[in-house]
């Protein structure tokens, strides 16, 4: 497995012979609501762009109103995407109807957060998983073989498929959710927070179970998630947004251990560790590096989103919004990324 | 994750409060006297009105003039007529008009609400503030006047009134149904539905739909009870049917006539009547009954009465006083009434200025064990055994007055949602203000100041705006420093924090866990905080309690337990933690553990985690005690602890031979994967 | 919040323009022409088709419906078909009447169904299930069927109220008050009974709540926790429930002012209908929902006073 992941990341670096990307989103922005107020308001998702290789595995990170559930959910077609495209596969995807998402087979699936509102409870596992594959035609006796099959491999046993989702656990659902997605073969998933409602030893079976499913299938996710240890672990390129925009991109390497976007530290900084005395550190620089209270730290949609709380914010970054640009190994929207990296942080 | 949804946790309240399933609504019918003595009245009233012409004592029109306006009689059941008419007869050969026209009135209203509602849900804001706007419009309409309108121009045709009924009422069955059909809407399967291209109609036909399935029942039944009684009401007013076609309106209207002749009369119609609408409802009731509110939080009624009587009755424990500041649990085991136990012989201290850690898993206990700790348990879950010392009292035998003077004063309590915290309906200013007063008896000047002034110390810097303003107008963080200003007010030495960063963003978590270390760390009090994340363990914590399905495994200090964790489950839980590996690169598995924790029935009597344990034996079936650990103070609750020596391994994160393919196990079995004998070191 | 007010009051203007139509277009639906109530049954076939064609029955609806409007809106409502009689005058002369009942009955039902539904939430157990009790026989007991029932007890047997009848408040103010206790109490049960329902419902999700406990945290007396805190917030969904209630008492009191014989409006419609008195049906049914609109609106407004979310929004 390991082998693939790092080629797949190999691939991306050498741009010469690169397979097209399996997703394109190019200056995405999507807005909430009508009218001049919500005008006037910046939007959710604020031009983001971002590409998934074949077998790659993007994490996407940021805390609430981010817009990263957002972005999964205009790829998925269920948010109305303002302006931008969406390629997918080398098609354009935005803003698609029920018919034209209907001919993509299935290649695009998704794991939602939720495992208790993510199966209809009035549904057997079996037609709950069926559902996908008799609406691309399939007979209802392959569709039941299969999610038999789909069922196995996600660690459950074939029976389960003529039990309704009250019978199992929330780590169960979750299997039964990834079992959802992948039966229609996808090349790509989006996993929007797939293991953030689940305790830590159910998540870690999720979080395993995605990372084999992965390597035997050679899928490519868009992972979605608020906990950067989480995403961490399973994505080779994380995406970091804050107030609807990109604030860094890069190796997962990079970003989790190397951060160079001041924003990207305090995330990493306030991410807590099960060591005391390598968190006490932590916990001390964090305090010194001067981040301020995310309270009522409004943004008017001029500038960079992240500098009322930015301890090296200056008249230059609450007028200008900063462009991504190359840092280190990364790319990052900050006037002062270099001075950023150059600091000392946990 | 597994919720105990019979017990009165926090985890189970949104479980139990999903609308109820067909098959499982039928049960609940089944259970209830009440809903079976209604569905057996109307099958009854409906099939014996449907065979009435099979049955009847009397030809409907057949008058018997030896009794007439006769009361019953061996002859008239229910009596007789002006006319002499047998009533028994007439009620029910009118019966089957009556029903099948209020059945009319409750199709329409369906009928016409239903698709109302599920085109609003599944639509444009726009279209479903248009459909909002017209059904408000006809549910401010006094129906009966404008029925009576509408008989006016057309006559007492009763099909065409129980139409016009079933319109003019469809506007508030409407409002019911579409609440429902919208937070249906928006559950995460009809967005998968969505994403695999399934129609819209399909969608609503085959997720929302099957889901309303009660409450379209219910209020079927409940239109008809309605449609039942307007149409009796019409009657008496002279709008009825037209004779000669008996109907129950027509029979109380001409019964209405001799009220003060025979006001016999109007007995065995109106009963018949009051009884199918009691019918209905009490069919509907049940079926409803299952989505009905959240359990409370105050124990109220026979509830508190019994604690009380329990509290008097129990024998007063010659209780050792604890020193002053000191919190001294032993023993606590905690059930529900008459129910299963949550929380089995919990035993630990808390010294004055340090942080005592309780973490674990949902379902383990923890926030029990806390909500005790202040004496507030849900209603109907209560300490059986052990005591919790605080001063020269006993936490778990203190009535509610006593523990009221405790509450707030010496011991505080922060919650894990800041936002259903405070109470929607005043400001921050009156909630926090009242607070101070109440705690500290200062008058209200100096309460707002004070609260100003508190509002200050949680750091929040524009107190003033804050104090003006309403929860919903604060951040979530923001709120939690509210909370936290709240449990503050009355200086308490000890503060319980039940997951009080679970709910924030990281960065504002750390900003929540630092102002908490600083307060400890000034006003020299002690904290009991707990939580699922070994991160904020090791940040705040001097010392930890790890529980798991009720029960105290493991406990020492934050370094000993974090650092050489001895517990299989302790060792197992902080691999499984991709915190763990944050800015290690390339892991490729996280360790993990199968299955799930266990419900509190199906504890076993054993090592409550033996099922799931890598390293479980026979001996391992025999109840466990706390041991002594290997290395530092405190105890771990495993026979084969001093065996394993899991705390010396130079790498605590242990790796996927010690634990099972988490993906192959069916959950419920036992460990498959055989405990290899793991003394040795292990590899990353 | 202004932008709020201005919508429902629009919605408001809207239901009485709908019903004004919609009773104007069934009092032309049916078969009887004014004429033939007018004149009389003596009159010719020609007296009758003067009378209509004098009161312009024959021209479009259109121009009728707005020739009505037009002096619907100054004031005008037409003259009885039947006694020549102002209709306005008519409704004003009646409308006290049905406004005692309405409105006597929709505070009685709110006092007993709040004081009851709080009791019922509040001390659970026996008060709570003979409350339920009260509920569901409240809601299955037709209103003629209990107001005979208490005629029955309390006039017949035992003479202590008037059986029927009105009495005008400034003939005697206490005749007034005996006449309406029964028809008041009568339409009130039902409202009460549903009322009950509403608050205990409200006030055991409101119980529920997770703010409750960081009130009991603080030491706040329970009375206090339930009196202040939880009936506050079961406040809006009560005041809603009431609001809705008062149509429905509007409409009943058509039944209890026939079953007292009360000079009410009610009385009026089921006789202008009875009599297809078309001017003084159009009138009455405008009228009506003109009350119960503007009633509606008040409580309505009243509720999202009652709600900060709403107030500061």
């Amino acid at each position: 497995m390991t082998a693939e992941t790092l080629n797949a990341a190999d691939v991306y670096a050498g741009i010469g012979d690169a397979p097209p990307p399996v997703l394109e989103i190019e200056d995405l922005v999507v807005r909430y609501g009508r009218g001049r107020a919500a005008l006037a308001a910046p939007p959710a998702v604020d031009r983001v762009s971002l590409s998934i290789q074949p077998g790659e595995t993007v994490g996407l990170v940021g805390e609430s109103g981010s817009g990263k559930t957002t972005i999964g959910r205009a790829v998925l077609g269920l948010e109305r995407v303002t302006s931008g495209s969406i390629r997918f596969n080398g098609r354009d995807v935005t803003n698609l109807s029920a018919k034209e998402r209907r001919a993509l087979g299935g290649d695009l699936r998704a794991v939602f957060q939720d495992p208790y509102s993510s199966l209809n409870p009035r549904l057997t596992i079996g037609s709950s998983l069926a559902e996908p594959l008799r609406i691309a035609g399939v007979t209802a006796a392959d569709a039941a073989a299969r999610a038999g099959a789909m069922l196995e491999s996600v660690g459950l046993p074939a029976d389960a498929a003529a039990r309704y989702p009250r019978q199992f656990s929330g780590g169960q659902r979750q299997r039964i959710a990834v079992a959802r997605a992948l039966i229609t073969n996808p090349s790509l998933v989006i996993c929007d927070e797939p293991v953030s409602a689940l305790d830590l030893s159910t998540q870690a079976q999720v979080l395993n179970l995605l990372a084999d499913l992965r390597a035997e299938r050679k899928l490519s996710y868009l992972f979605i998630a608020h906990d950067i240890g989480v995403v961490g672990f399973l994505a080779q390129r994380v995406v970091v947004l804050y107030r609807g925009q990109v604030m860094e991109s890069g190796p997962a390497a990079n970003v989790t251990t190397a951060p160079v976007h001041p924003f990207t530290q305090a995330l990493t900084a306030a991410s807590p560790v099960p060591r005391p005395a390598e968190q006490a550190a932590r916990r001390a620089a964090r305090e010194a590096s001067g981040v301020k209270t995310a309270g009522n730290a409004d943004f008017a949609g001029v500038g960079c989103p992240f500098a009322a709380r930015c301890p090296l914010a200056t008249e230059l970054c609450r007028t200008e919004r900063p462009p991504l640009r190359a840092v280190g190994g990364s790319l990052a929207a900050c006037h002062y990324a270099e001075e950023a990296a150059a600091r000392p942080i946990a | 994750m597994s919720d105990t949804a019979a017990f009165p946790t926090r985890s189970s309240q949104r479980a139990s409060r999903r609308p109820l399933q067909a098959p499982q609504a039928l049960r609940t019918l089944l259970r209830s006297p009440l809903g079976m003595l209604g569905l057996a009245w109307l099958v009854v009233i409906v099939v014996a009105s449907l065979t009435a012409p099979l049955w009847l004592p009397y030809p409907i029109e057949y008058q018997d003039f030896s009794a007439v306006l006769a009361g019953p009689s061996a002859a008239h059941l229910l009596g007789t007529d002006e006319l002499g008419r047998d009533v028994l007869s007439r009620i029910f050969a009118a019966g089957a008009g009556s029903l099948i026209t209020t059945f009319l009135a409750a199709v329409v209203a369906i009928g016409v609400a239903l698709p109302l509602a599920l085109i609003a849900a599944a639509s444009s804001a726009r279209i479903e503030t248009i459909i909002n706007r017209v059904t408000e419009i006809a549910m401010s309409i006094p129906a009966l006047v404008i029925i009576i309108a509408v008989i006016g121009a057309v006559g007492t045709n009763l099909y065409l009134v129980m139409t016009c009924l079933g319109l003019l009422i469809a506007g508030g069955i409407y409002r019911v149904f579409v609440g429902q059909a919208k937070s249906l809407q928006s559950q995460l399967y009809v967005d998968a539905a969505e994403v695999d291209g399934l129609r819209p109609a399909m969608v609503s036909i085959r997720h929302i739909l099957p889901n309303m399935a009660t409450t379209i029942f219910v209020q079927f039944v409940l239109v008809f009870a309605i449609g039942l009684m307007l149409q009796a009401g019409l009657a008496f007013i002279g709008f009825g049917p037209q004779p000669p076609e008996p109907s129950w309106g027509g029979l109380i209207q001409s019964a209405s006539k001799q009220i003060y002749v025979h006001p016999w009369l109007m007995v065995p119609t109106g009963l018949v009547l009051v009884f199918t609408v009691l019918g209905a409802n009490a069919v509907a009731d049940t079926l409803a009954g299952g989505q009905g509110a959240p359990p409370s939080q105050v124990a109220l009624g026979p509830e508190a009465r019994r604690r009380r009587r329990e509290l008097k009755a129990a024998a007063p424990v010659a209780v050792e006083s604890a020193p002053e500041g000191m919190l001294i649990v032993k023993g606590l085991t905690i059930g529900v009434d008459d129910g299963p136990e949550l929380v089995s012989s919990v035993s630990f201290e808390v010294a004055p200025g340090t942080v005592l850690g309780v973490v674990g898993e949902s379902g383990c206990g923890k926030t029990l064990t806390a909500l005790s700790l202040v004496g507030l348990l849900p209603p109907g879950v209560n300490p059986r055994e052990g005591s919790i010392r605080w001063g020269a009292r006993d936490l778990a035998r203190l009535d509610e007055s006593g523990l009221a003077a405790i509450r707030g004063r010496e011991i505080g309590f922060v919650g894990q949602e800041p936002m259903r915290a405070l109470d929607p309906m005043f400001t921050i200013g009156y909630q926090l203000a009242g607070a101070v007063r109440r705690l500290r008896g200062v008058g209200k000047a100096d309460a707002r100041a004070e609260a100003a002034s508190l509002l200050g110390k949680v750091g929040i810097v524009d107190a003033e705006r804050v104090l003006r303003s309403y929860p919903h107008q604060i951040s979530g963080g923001m709120a939690q420093r509210v909370a936290i200003a709240l449990a503050l007010a009355g200086r308490p030495k000890l503060l319980i924090a039940d997951e009080p960063t679970t709910a924030l963003d990281v960065t504002v978590q750390a900003e929540i866990l630092s102002l908490l270390r600083g307060l400890v760390a000034e006003t020299g009090m002690s904290m009991v905080m707990v939580t699922h994340d070994f991160g904020v363990v090791a940040d705040i914590c001097d010392e930890v309690v790890v529980m798991y399905a009720g029960q105290v495994i493991e406990s020492g200090t934050v370094h000993d337990v974090l650092g050489a964790a001895e517990h299989p489950y302790t060792t197992a839980l902080l691999a499984a933690d991709p915190h763990a590996g944050l800015g290690v690169v390339g892991q490729e598995r996280l360790a993990s553990i199968p299955g799930q924790v266990p419900q509190p029935r199906d504890w076993p009597t054993g090592c409550r985690f033996a099922d799931r344990c890598a390293f479980a034996q026979p001996q391992c079936v025999v109840p466990v005690p706390l041991i002594a650990r290997d290395r530092g103070d405190g105890g771990v609750r495993c026979v084969r602890v001093h065996e394993l020596q899991l705390g010396r391994l130079d790498d605590p994160v242990p790796l996927d031979a010690a634990t099972p393919v988490d993906g192959g196990a069916d959950p419920t079995a036992p460990t498959t994967a055989a405990a290899p004998a793991r003394n040795g070191k292990v590899r990353s | 919040m202004i932008l709020f007010v201005i919508k429902r009051f629009a919605l408001a203007v809207t239901t009485v323009f709908v019903v004004s139509v919609l009773v104007f277009l069934l009092v032309h639906a049916g078969d009887t022409t004014p004429g033939v109530v007018a004149v009389g049954i003596g009159g010719t076939q020609e007296q009758i088709e003067a009378y209509n064609e004098q009161i312009g029955w024959y021209d479009p609806l259109i121009v009728q419906y707005l020739a009505w409007l037009g002096s619907a809106l100054t004031g005008d409502l037409g003259t009885s078909l039947t006694n020549g009689s102002d209709v306005l005058d008519e409704i004003l002369r009646r409308f006290p009447v049905t406004a005692s009942l309405a409105f006597g009955a929709t505070v009685v039902s709110s006092v007993l169904g709040v004081v009851l539904g709080v009791t019922a939430a509040v001390r659970r157990g026996l008060a709570d299930r003979l409350v339920s009790v009260f509920a569901g026989m409240g809601a299955a007991v037709p209103a003629f069927w209990l107001g005979i029932v208490l005629v029955f007890v309390f006039a017949v047997q035992s003479s202590l109220l008037p059986a029927t009848g009105y009495v005008r408040f400034e003939d005697s103010p206490s005749g007034w008050f005996s006449s309406l206790v029964l028809p008041v109490l009568t339409l009130a049960i039902g409202g009460a009974a549903f009322i009950a329902r509403q608050t205990r419902a409200s006030m055991l999700e409101a119980l529920g709540q997770e703010y409750i406990r960081t009130l009991r945290a603080t030491a706040m007396p329970t009375w206090r926790i339930l009196y202040v805190h939880a009936l506050r917030s079961a406040s809006l969904p009560i005041v809603a429930s009431i609001a809705l209630q008062f149509i429905a008492l509007f409409g009943g009191s058509i039944i209890v002012e026939v079953l007292f014989a009360l000079p009410g409006l009610g009385v009026a419609v089921q006789g202008a209908v009875g009599q297809a008195d078309a001017p003084a049906v159009q009138g009455i049914v405008v009228v009506a929902t003109l009350v119960v609109v503007v009633v509606n609106l008040l409580l309505e407004l009243t509720n999202s006073f009652l709600d900060p979310k709403l107030r500061t929004s």
